[in-house]
C-alpha cells in the first residue's frame, strides 16, 4: 500500500499538483470572497486532470500488474486524494490567518474563514469524495460523470451553507456574529467536520472497494 | 512439476465466451498460445493474472491457486503486454525504480544485466522506446525480480523479422536452467514453429488442442485432390477450400482412410489454424 502510495506520489501526480494548493490558498487573499471556492478549485482542476492522467497512462494495468491486493489499490487512491485535499484546506487555512491581519474590520457578505468555516469546508469535500470515489469505482476508469456529480454536489452544499449563513440570523450569528468569539463552538464545529470527513471518506472506500472487486481490467 | 494448471475455465461474456479453458505447461518449457484475433487469447491470460473474473474453474501457478495466493505468486510472474505502455513520458529509470519496490527478491545486479544485454539505456522515456525494446524492458523487469514464469500477451507482434529473431533467442536462453517457463500469445505462427515446446490452439473461447508442437502438427493431415475426390472425404475434412485444381483441406489424422489415393501432408500451425477458423464460418 506505502508503494502504491508512493507510485501515485512520484508517477501519477503531476508537481503541479503539489504547488497548486499554495497558488489557491494565495486566493484567500481576496477581501470578502466565496471562499468556498478556494478549496473547490482541487475538484475542478486537480481532480480530472490527475484521474485523466491515470486513465491516459493506464494506471489501472501497471497497479494490477503489481503483487498486491486490489483493496490495497483502492486504499491508496483514496490516500492519495485526502493527501492533496489536505494540502489544499491547509495552504488555504494558513492564508486565511494574514486574510483576518490584512482587513481587520473588513464586512462580509459570504463566510469570513473562521474555524467553523473550516468545518464546512471538511463536510464540504465530505460529500464530493463519498460521491466520487464511490461513482468512479464502477469502472475504475471513467472519472467525467464521478466528477461532475460529486462537483455538483459539493457546489450544492456550498450554495445552501452559504444561503443559510445570510438568511438565517441563528447561523448568520454562529460564522459571522458572536459566534466567531467562540472558540469552543468554532473548534467543535471544525471537528465535527474533520469527523464527517473520515466517516464519508470511509464509508466510499468500503462502496469503492465492493465495486472495484467487480471490475474487469481490460 | 507444472508452471501454470488451468483447468475448466468458464467466463461468459455477452457476445463471447472462453468454454471450459484447461491446458498445463510443465516447469521449464515455452507453451505458444495461438488462435485468431479475438479467440480468447488475451481473456485468458487476463484470468490468470486475476484481472478478469471467472465464472468458474481453476488457476494453479507453480503448484499453488492464484485464487488464494495471489500477492505471493504476482511475486514469482513475470508479464509483458505487447501493446500496452505504461507512463510512456517517463525514463526507464523512474519507472523501474518505482517498479522495483513491490518485489521482494529485485535484484539490481540482475537488472543491471539485463539492461546491458538488451542495450537499454535506463535515461531513455519509455516512449523513445522501439516497440522491441519495450518488450526487452517487461523482460529485464520480470527477470530482475525473479519471475519463475513469464506470460506475455503477444510480445513479438509488430516486431520487425530481426527483432523477433532476437526475442525468440532470448526466450529459448531463459528456459535453458530449467526454472523459467513461458507461456507466450501470438497469431505470428513462425515465431512458435522456431522456439516453442508446447501449443495450445483456441478458438472461439475454446481449446482445439493443447500438446507438444510436433505431435499437434502430425495429429492432422493436409489433404488436396481433385474436386470429385472431396466427396470422399468432405464428412471427415474439418474445413476446406476449392481451387482451380481442386480442393485442399484439413482432417484428423485418425480419420485418413490408409487406402485413399489423396494427396496428405502434414500441415503448418498457420494451416491448422487458418482451415479452424474456417470451420467456425461455415457453421456459424
Amino acid at each position: 500500500m506505502y508503494n502504491l502510495v508512493m507510485k501515485d506520489l512520484k508517477l501519477g501526480v503531476n508537481p503541479w499538483f503539489f504547488v497548486l494548493p499554495l497558488i489557491m490558498g494565495g486566493l484567500m487573499l481576496i477581501p470578502g470572497w466565496v471562499y468556498f471556492i478556494v478549496p473547490l478549485y482541487f475538484c475542478f482542476i486537480t481532480i480530472p486532470n490527475m484521474f485523466g492522467g491515470f486513465k491516459s497512462q493506464n494506471d489501472l494495468m501497471f497497479s494490477t500488474m503489481m503483487p498486491v491486493t486490489k483493496t490495497d489499490i483502492v486504499k491508496s487512491r483514496i490516500t492519495v486524494v485526502v493527501i492533496l485535499e489536505l494540502i489544499h484546506l491547509l495552504a488555504a487555512m494558513i492564508f486565511s490567518i494574514f486574510t483576518f491581519r490584512l482587513y481587520p474590520h473588513l464586512t462580509y457578505i459570504f463566510y469570513p474563514p473562521h474555524m467553523g468555516f473550516w468545518g464546512l469546508c471538511f463536510i464540504m469535500l465530505a460529500i464530493f469524495n463519498i460521491i466520487f470515489i464511490s461513482m468512479y469505482y464502477k469502472t475504475a476508469y471513467k472519472y467525467g460523470a464521478a466528477t461532475t456529480a460529486s462537483t455538483t454536489a459539493a457546489i450544492l452544499f456550498a450554495g445552501v451553507a452559504q444561503w443559510a449563513g445570510i438568511q438565517s440570523p441563528w447561523v448568520n450569528d454562529i460564522f459571522y456574529g458572536s459566534g466567531t468569539d467562540n472558540t469552543a463552538l468554532q473548534l467543535s464545529i471544525l471537528i465535527a467536520g474533520i469527523v464527517i470527513f473520515i466517516a464519508f471518506t470511509l464509508i466510499a472506500y468500503r462502496i469503492a472497494v465492493k465495486r472495484f472487486m467487480k471490475v474487469e481490467i481490460l | 512439476m507444472l508452471a501454470l494448471d488451468i483447468r475448466n475455465l468458464n467466463k461468459k461474456y455477452p457476445h463471447f465466451q472462453i468454454k471450459d479453458v484447461s491446458f498445463q505447461l510443465e516447469k521449464g518449457y515455452i507453451m505458444g498460445f495461438i488462435g485468431a484475433n479475438g479467440a480468447g487469447k488475451t481473456t485468458t491470460i487476463k484470468s490468470i493474472l486475476n484481472m478478469v473474473q471467472v465464472d468458474s474453474g481453476e488457476i494453479y501457478i507453480l503448484g499453488k491457486n492464484i485464487a488464494d495466493h495471489e500477492i505471493e505468486l504476482k511475486q514469482e510472474i513475470g508479464c509483458a503486454f505487447g501493446d500496452i505502455d505504461f507512463y510512456t513520458r517517463s525514463k526507464i529509470k523512474t519507472l523501474t525504480d518505482i517498479t522495483k519496490k513491490f518485489y521482494k527478491n529485485w535484484n539490481d545486479e540482475t537488472y543491471y544485466n539485463y539492461l546491458k544485454r538488451f542495450k537499454l539505456d535506463e535515461n531513455k522515456k519509455i516512449a523513445e522506446l522501439s516497440r522491441g525494446m519495450k518488450v526487452k524492458y517487461s523482460l529485464a523487469l520480470a527477470l530482475s525480480h525473479g519471475a519463475k514464469l513469464l506470460i506475455l500477451d503477444e510480445p513479438t507482434s509488430g516486431l520487425d523479422p530481426v527483432s523477433r529473431d532476437d526475442l525468440l533467442d532470448i526466450f529459448q536462453e531463459l528456459i535453458i536452467g530449467g526454472e523459467i517457463s513461458i507461456l507466450f500469445s501470438t497469431h505470428i505462427t513462425s515465431d512458435l514453429e522456431r522456439c516453442a515446446d508446447y501449443i495450445t490452439f483456441i478458438e472461439h473461447g475454446q481449446i482445439i488442442a493443447s500438446s507438444e508442437k510436433n505431435e499437434l502438427k502430425e495429429s492432422y493431415r493436409l489433404l488436396s485432390g481433385s474436386e470429385a475426390q472431396l466427396n470422399e472425404v468432405r464428412e471427415h475434412l474439418i474445413s476446406y477450400k476449392i481451387n482451380s485444381f481442386g480442393f485442399t483441406g484439413l482432417i484428423h489424422a485418425k480419420d485418413i482412410d490408409p487406402s485413399s489415393s489423396l494427396r496428405a501432408t502434414t500441415p503448418s500451425l498457420d494451416e491448422i489454424m487458418i482451415y479452424f477458423a474456417k470451420k467456425e464460418d461455415v457453421y456459424v
